[in-house]
């Protein structure tokens, strides 16, 4: 009977792959990081992004590998010659996992929610720009701008399209997700796992290609180990640098590795002494060594970052354009002289609790106070690092952001005066004009050269010392086919991933 | 007797939940960060009226004896709130993680404390000989071995002897009891070794203590046979220790056993705190901590009813 049975599955198995091309299977991964809730306009950390994004639910627009920006819901666009509004054309045949269709009321109602005072959804800035949405017919969404905005293909990336129906509920997508996305939400169990299961109504052809997505909340980095080289797991997403280089040439596992957009930064206090005047500033960066930094805390898996990653081909400079990215500890002491402050410079840094982070910031501390400084490191819980954080009270901080796909995306909030994370409290006139220009610009090459600017103004003098951009890595199962690594941490390829023999 | 019993150990009840209750709700919000802050999570771009919202939806913003007062009148009519987060009643939340514990709980008591009553009066049988040495010597090592060593050592060592033995995570019995069953092997070993060797050592001590009394040397004298004056009259006093012992021991394991329960992925009471303490998740920590804090004092009260089985005079 049970071989009998072994049969009739394996029959059934032979069929579906006759059907769909794809052999009946559960990928299973594990990853630590146990998502708050499921609403993409509600819960934006990180654990949410990961299960949700380009998986759930989709936008008009989306990011491809070389984080170049694609169609996704929307098919095509149209933006008039004052920049003010965009058309979008919808892609047909496109449902809600709950069978609806989804149309241009959804798209708007979708725009509004994520604007909506009483939704208080942290992406509202990215969305600060839209004036009015219109459904012009079931198929075309027009947007009125305040003002012409060139991030805002990019910026619609992270606005998920969501049933019209959800727009002033706070709940139901935090518990039961419903998008059109390549996977359907299944079970949830918090803590333990959350199931995603294919959709067979997907508006590609052929894809996904797995029947059932199973991400296994598993918070011991050991036991995430174990588990996939014994086979239980056969993904582990975004891992640092040290659990990469622990896998490396296990049995059975690859690695699939690209360069990080998120950065490791050491941020200064640009409102109070010493760090309000630019030559301290600018003498971190000379006291900084970034390859020592890359090789001492990050075991040689990544790159000295300028402001943009790397993985942003079409934006960043190298870094080699930046003359303080010269290691040179003497010429740090002769700035610090010029600027007339007391050597050794006394001021404590914030730690983001994590192990890659204090490995760094203990590199850092060492490297700055043999030029000059006196660094006092201070560990912190997670919750505190956030508060002093948002609350610019401290000297110094080194931490790990997130980065974006389009450089105004993050230079504004976080440089322009009274930007919405400008936590250092940094003013500049001229970087201030120079980003209200770039956002104001349509045209890419005139854009770029903005941003070359930008770059060269933040690299030595800006608030933020960029230190590294770390390789990110995820381990799979040799069974694992077709999956791609993303920089933006997106698990979007997933719906091309196989599991083959 | 039992009757005025049962009254004051309610009584003491109400007073442990009041005073639990209190330390809970003041200690989660002396934890250092704003909670507000925390939840909307670092990096994201938050307004001042995003913060203010959340604060006045969740009631932070009123005093803090306001807030408790409201917090507890909803809590005694059966309404201990519902998830910052998902907005799922924290009662479901709660029950969903309890079954995982409450199985690990009693699966590892019965295996740990089942074997240490034989092994500990054995070791007081061999008092003094090689046997009882060795097993002195393996109970301290079971008790100084961390159980979260233990647990990875052991699913680096079922890796490597049968690696297709899924032996993490949780599934639930009522799904796949196979699988179920498969996956608590190693956590309750994990949990069940440390509880034996404590177990089993008070015993030891507690047996060879009674079987030192004058009435096991009447008992000998008048020709009963070892095994009955070993298990008869000498267990039954020295249980008394040993179900004080298996009461707590109990309460710590319905807490949720947090670093087993880490190591081996099990959705568990544990977890639940310990997430809902990184997200500052009042309402859930505040009723885990009630509900476990319930669970603690009711078994306490079951092992008190027991003393007065095991020994009359405590029926007076």
């Amino acid at each position: 009977m049970g071989l009998k049975k072994l049969r009739t599955t394996m029959l059934a198995g032979g069929m579906s792959v006759l059907a769909t091309g794809a052999v009946a299977q559960t990928l299973e991964l594990a990853t630590d990081l146990s998502p708050a809730g499921l609403d993409p306009h509600i819960a934006t950390a990180f654990a949410t992004h990961q299960v949700t994004t380009g998986l759930l639910y989709e936008g008009l627009t989306g990011v491809d590998q070389d984080l170049s920006i694609v169609p996704v819901l929307a098919e095509s666009w149209s933006v008039s010659p004052d920049g003010l509004t965009y058309t979008f054309k919808l892609r047909e045949g496109v449902t809600f996992h709950d069978g609806s269709a989804m149309d241009a009321e959804d798209v708007v109602a979708s725009i509004e929610r994520v604007q909506s005072q009483d939704i208080a959804s942290p992406l509202a800035s990215r969305v600060s720009a839209v004036e009015s949405a219109t459904a012009v017919d079931p198929r075309t969404v027009e947007l009125k701008l305040k003002e012409p905005s060139a991030p805002l293909l990019s910026s619609l990336t992270s606005i998920a399209i969501v049933p019209s129906e959800a727009k002033a509920d706070k709940e139901a997508l935090q518990k039961a997700p419903v998008g059109t996305g390549p996977f359907r939400f299944q079970e949830w169990q918090p803590n333990g796992y959350l199931l995603l299961a294919g959709n067979e109504d997907y508006w590609q052809e052929g894809v996904p290609k797995v029947d059932a997505l199973k991400f296994n909340f598993v918070p011991e980095s050991a036991t995430r180990q174990v588990g996939l080289v014994n086979g239980q797991y056969q993904m582990l997403p975004h891992l640092d640098a040290a659990t990469a280089l622990q896998l490396q040439g296990q049995p059975g596992v690859k690695l699939e590795e690209t360069l990080d957009l998120a950065y490791i930064l050491v941020g200064m206090n640009a409102s109070k002494p010493p760090f309000d005047d630019p030559k301290v500033r600018e003498a971190v960066n000379y006291a900084i060594n970034r390859d020592d930094i890359v090789q001492a805390a990050l075991f040689g898996a990544g790159v000295p970052a300028g402001p943009l990653s790397p993985a942003l081909k079409q934006w960043a400079l190298d870094v080699s354009e930046y003359p303080c990215y010269e290691h040179d500890p003497a010429k740090a002491r002769a700035l610090l002289e010029e600027a007339g402050v007391q050597m050794p410079v006394k001021v404590t840094m914030n730690v983001l609790p994590r192990q890659d982070i204090r490995d760094v910031a203990q590199v850092v501390q060492a490297q700055l106070n043999d030029a000059g400084f006196a660094v006092e490191l201070n560990n912190q819980e997670q919750g505190q690092f956030v508060q002093d954080w948002r609350n610019s009270n401290f000297d110094m901080f080194a931490s790990l952001n997130a980065g974006s796909v389009d450089p105004d995306e993050y230079f504004y909030r976080a440089f322009r005066t009274d930007g919405s994370t400008n936590v250092f409290k940094y003013s500049n006139p001229e970087l201030d004009a120079l980003l209200d220009k770039g956002r104001s610009t349509q045209d890419q090459a005139a854009r770029k050269e903005i941003y070359d600017q930008v770059q060269r103004t933040l690299a030595c003098s800006g608030p933020a010392a960029h230190i590294a951009y770390s390789r990110l890595a995820t381990a799979t199962r040799d069974e694992v086919q077709g999956y791609d690594i993303l920089a933006t941490r997106s698990l979007g390829t997933l719906a091309d991933t196989s599991v083959g023999r | 007797m039992l009757g005025r019993l049962v009254l004051a150990r309610i009584l003491d009840l109400a007073l442990v939940l009041f005073g639990v209750s209190v330390i809970v709700f003041l200690m989660i919000r002396m934890i250092p960060g704003d909670a507000v802050a925390i939840m909307l999570g670092a990096n994201a771009e938050v307004t001042p009226e995003a913060m203010a919202e959340l604060r006045g939806r969740l009631g932070l913003d009123r005093p803090l004896v306001e807030q408790y007062l409201v917090w507890a009148g909803s809590a005694l009519q059966g309404d201990l709130g519902s998830s910052v987060w998902t907005g799922r009643p924290v009662a479901d939340e709660i029950l969903l993680h309890l079954w995982p514990t409450l199985e690990l709980t009693v699966l590892s008591l019965a295996i740990g404390a089942g074997l240490a009553v034989p092994v500990g009066c054995l070791m007081a049988q061999l008092r003094g000989r090689g046997a009882d040495v060795a097993m002195r010597v393996g109970a301290i090592a079971g008790l100084t071995i961390p159980s979260f060593w233990l647990g990875i050592v052991m699913i680096l060592l079922l890796a490597k002897l049968a690696p297709g033995f899924a032996s993490l995570g949780y599934v639930p019995f009522s799904t796949d009891p196979i699988g179920n069953l498969q996956r608590m092997v190693l956590p309750t070993i994990a949990l069940a070794l440390p509880i034996l060797a404590n177990l089993s050592r008070l015993v030891r001590t507690a047996m060879l203590d009674a079987l030192g009394q004058d009435y096991i040397r009447t008992a000998r004298a008048k020709g009963a046979p070892e095994r009955l004056v070993v298990y008869r009259h000498a267990l039954r006093n020295a249980l008394i220790p040993f179900v004080t012992s298996v009461g707590i021991l109990t309460g710590y394991l319905l807490g949720g056993a947090i670093v087993v329960e880490q190591v081996f992925a099990i959705p568990g009471l544990g977890r639940l705190i310990l997430g809902a303490i990184a997200e500052r998740n009042y309402p859930l920590v505040q009723a885990t901590i009630l509900v476990v804090t319930l669970g603690f004092v009711l078994v306490n009260f079951m092992v008190d009813l027991l003393y007065g089985l095991i020994d009359p005079r405590v029926r007076g």
